[in-house]
């Protein structure tokens, strides 16, 4: 058999199940569109947990309630707008703020004379963690309002020193947690759907009838499935990039970090579908296996600040060190204790240990059971 | 070059504890079509799967086209064609980019390609339907298309599994007149069938096989005079009793008797001399009403040495 038939069938075959991906609409919508409904789906979560959209009624318009309305915004636990007070029991009323906070008539008068000021917050405590935001939010803004209106008075400070360079907001943080996640998905996905898909239509007979090398085979499989994958993951990419504004800033640990994750996360998708053989029981399957493990390995924050248990499950999970990885390729900081090296050798030997166990358990089970 | 085609010796395959063949030899020659009939489980799959490579015999060896399945695989698979039962064909790509697809696989040259292509898709009559996808297909259209896919590049030894699975008469005797013409040509055809009509008009040879061992070998011709060369079906009042019966079955060149409501069918060896003793062994005790005598079918054949439970 020769190089040449060789490169033959790796390009006839990644050519066919491109074709195949892009002519059954049910398994491309899968392959592609469930990564980035994640995306979306993660930054709703984000921004709309991030930020409780409040009414503020404005009883005393001098400078220091100004600068009281200032601190609450500054605070970026708020979404604030300003209400007369019969408009603001109409929004709590109807849902849509969280909170009515009421700056009182009498407040620079009151804070000048140095008398006491009491705020009046009216909470619509239906859901508790909006609740407690703004439990923690409002004493919060009083105390950093009253720091910078009257310095002399606040004698305690905080003295913050930085372990990273910079800030990063939650939301840029998260949105690198969504591009392992989409490639993941579409990876895994893609893998599964391909394998079932020879299985279910009877076609891995075809394949392992044909005087080719089985290695052939599976480099045109990974090639059709990687290119599918790329595209999925170029769109969850470009949404982060030129939507969100996350940046890489190191494009080519981006381009190698996301080249083993399609490769190991293709494997296991060949794995799940070569055990399971229908694409209906591959799609469900393959996202029940991985996506518990995304969620207890650190894609809200760093892994090891999630406590003893889900601490250590993250410190096996693979995608523990993809998420550390990508952190790094987007944001040049290390977010756990190990380093980037640490993270490429647990990706890298992830990959080789999900290629081998797919290619040893396809020799085992083939075509015939 | 051989003349046998396929070979396989004292072949054994087990999985786990359950031995699914059981050291069978068998050849098939060159040119001929040979049917490999057998109840569900017998062991034809598992035979199949071990002459094209798919699975490993325990013990034993096969060999295609004079050469050892375990030695060159590959080069095996380059002189097989195969239409599975479930054809194997990419329902969501044209039947053109199937062909296509199995012309890289099988390093079919490109130069004369199209040709061929056009010239095997005229002779199934799916020319027009070249740029189809499959899925819009009958039965009968994909049994055919999946035909033409295992002649693209020219195999010596075609292996057909159920030609006429799903397909209507039209479709079955085209599919049949194809089998024959490539016979015909020389290419050596094995198929495996559950429908004894067409093991009857294709095959040269038929082998059954069941619970793993090869039960029968030769011609159908040979295979139904085995079973006896005619079959009385005669209708009694009152029914025949099981006097009868062992009455019959006491006879030289009675080869089975058997009652059932009110006929008793009983297989002779030995032509009219036979039948006439047993027509009165028959009338001696009760009143003949009708009668019929013909050729044994392959399916009674089949069914004696195979038995009549349902098998899964």
């Amino acid at each position: 058999m020769s190089l040449r038939h060789n490169l033959r069938v790796v390009r006839a075959v990644a050519a066919a199940d491109i074709r195949l991906t892009l002519r059954e609409p049910l398994f491309a919508i899968a392959g592609v569109v469930i990564p980035i409904n994640f995306l979306l789906l993660f930054l709703l979560f984000a921004i709309s947990g991030g930020q409780a959209p409040i009414a503020v009624v404005m009883d005393d318009r001098g400078p220091l309630a100004e600068q009281f309305v200032q601190a609450m915004n500054n605070s970026q636990s708020f979404i604030i707008h300003t209400a007369s007070s019969a408009d603001a029991e109409r929004e709590i009323r109807a849902g849509t703020v969280v909170a009515i906070v009421t700056v009182p008539q009498d407040f620079d008068a009151a804070l000048s004379a140095g008398t006491r000021v009491d705020i009046p917050v009216e909470v619509n405590n239906l859901n508790v963690d909006f609740t407690n935001d703004i439990r923690r939010a409002v004493p919060l803004s009083i105390t950093s309002f009253y720091a910078d209106a009257f310095p002399d008075q606040v004698v305690v400070h905080a003295l913050e020193s930085d372990a990273q360079a910079h800030d990063t907001g939650y939301i840029p943080y998260l949105a690198v947690s969504i591009v392992v996640a989409g490639l993941m998905l579409a990876a895994l996905l893609q893998g599964s759907v391909n394998a079932a898909r020879d299985y279910e239509l009877g076609t891995v007979k075809e394949l392992a009838l044909a005087p080719v090398s089985r290695l052939a085979i599976g480099l045109g499989k990974i090639l059709g499935a990687a290119a599918v994958t790329a595209t999925s993951a170029l769109l969850v990419l470009g949404v982060v990039i030129l939507l969100i504004g996350v940046h890489p800033l190191h494009p080519l640990e981006v381009l190698g970090f996301g080249l083993l994750m399609i490769v190991a996360f293709l494997a296991l998708g060949v794995l799940v579908g070569t055990l399971v053989r229908r694409r209906q029981q591959a799609i469900p399957l393959s996202i029940a296996c991985v996506l518990p493990l995304f969620f207890l390995s650190g894609p809200f924050g760093p892994a090891n600040w999630l406590g003893e248990v889900p601490g250590a499950i993250a410190a096996v999970s693979p995608l523990t060190y993809a998420i550390a990885a990508f952190q790094h390729a987007f944001h040049g900081y290390q977010t756990a204790t190990q380093d980037l090296a640490v993270d490429t050798m647990v990706l890298a030997g992830f990959t080789l240990v999900t290629v081998t166990l797919t290619a040893l358990v396809f020799g085992r089970r083939g075509v015939a059971r | 070059m051989t003349d046998t085609a396929i070979e396989l010796m004292e072949v054994t395959k087990r999985f786990g504890s359950l031995t699914a063949i059981d050291s069978l030899s068998l050849r098939v020659e060159r040119g001929e079509i040979f049917g490999l009939l057998g109840p569900n489980g017998s062991g034809k799959t598992t035979t199949i799967n071990m002459i094209s490579g798919l699975s490993r015999p325990t013990s034993g060896r096969v060999s295609v086209l004079g050469v050892d399945m375990l030695a060159d695989p590959l080069s095996i698979r380059r002189s097989l064609g195969t239409v599975p039962q479930e054809n194997a064909l990419y329902e969501e790509l044209t039947a053109e980019a199937n062909l296509r697809f199995h012309a890289a696989l099988f390093d079919v040259p490109r130069k004369g390609l199209e040709k061929r292509i056009t010239s095997l898709l005229e002779l199934a009559q799916l020319q027009e339907r070249r740029k189809s996808r499959v899925s819009t297909f009958s039965g009968g259209m994909k049994r055919r298309l999946a035909l033409v896919r295992a002649l693209l590049h020219e195999p010596e030894l075609l292996y057909f599994d159920e030609p006429a699975l799903g397909v209507d008469v039209q479709s079955r005797r085209a599919l049949w007149d194809r089998i024959l013409e490539l016979k015909a040509r020389g290419t050596t055809v094995l198929i495996t069938t559950n429908y004894l009509e067409e093991a009857n008009v294709l095959c040269d040879r038929l082998g059954i096989i069941d619970r793993g061992r090869l039960v029968a070998l030769d011609s159908p011709s040979n295979l139904r005079r085995s079973f006896g060369d005619t079959v009385l079906e005669m209708r009694t009042r009152p029914a025949p009793t099981e006097d009868i019966v062992r009455k019959v079955r006491a006879l030289p060149g009675v080869v089975s008797a058997a009652a059932s409501n009110e006929s008793l069918k009983v297989t002779v060896e030995g032509g009219a001399a036979v039948t006439g003793k047993v027509v009165t062994a028959v009338v001696e005790s009760t009143s003949l009403e009708e009668i019929q005598s013909r050729e044994p079918s392959l399916d009674e054949v089949f069914l004696s040495l195979t038995g009549k439970e349902l098998r899964e």
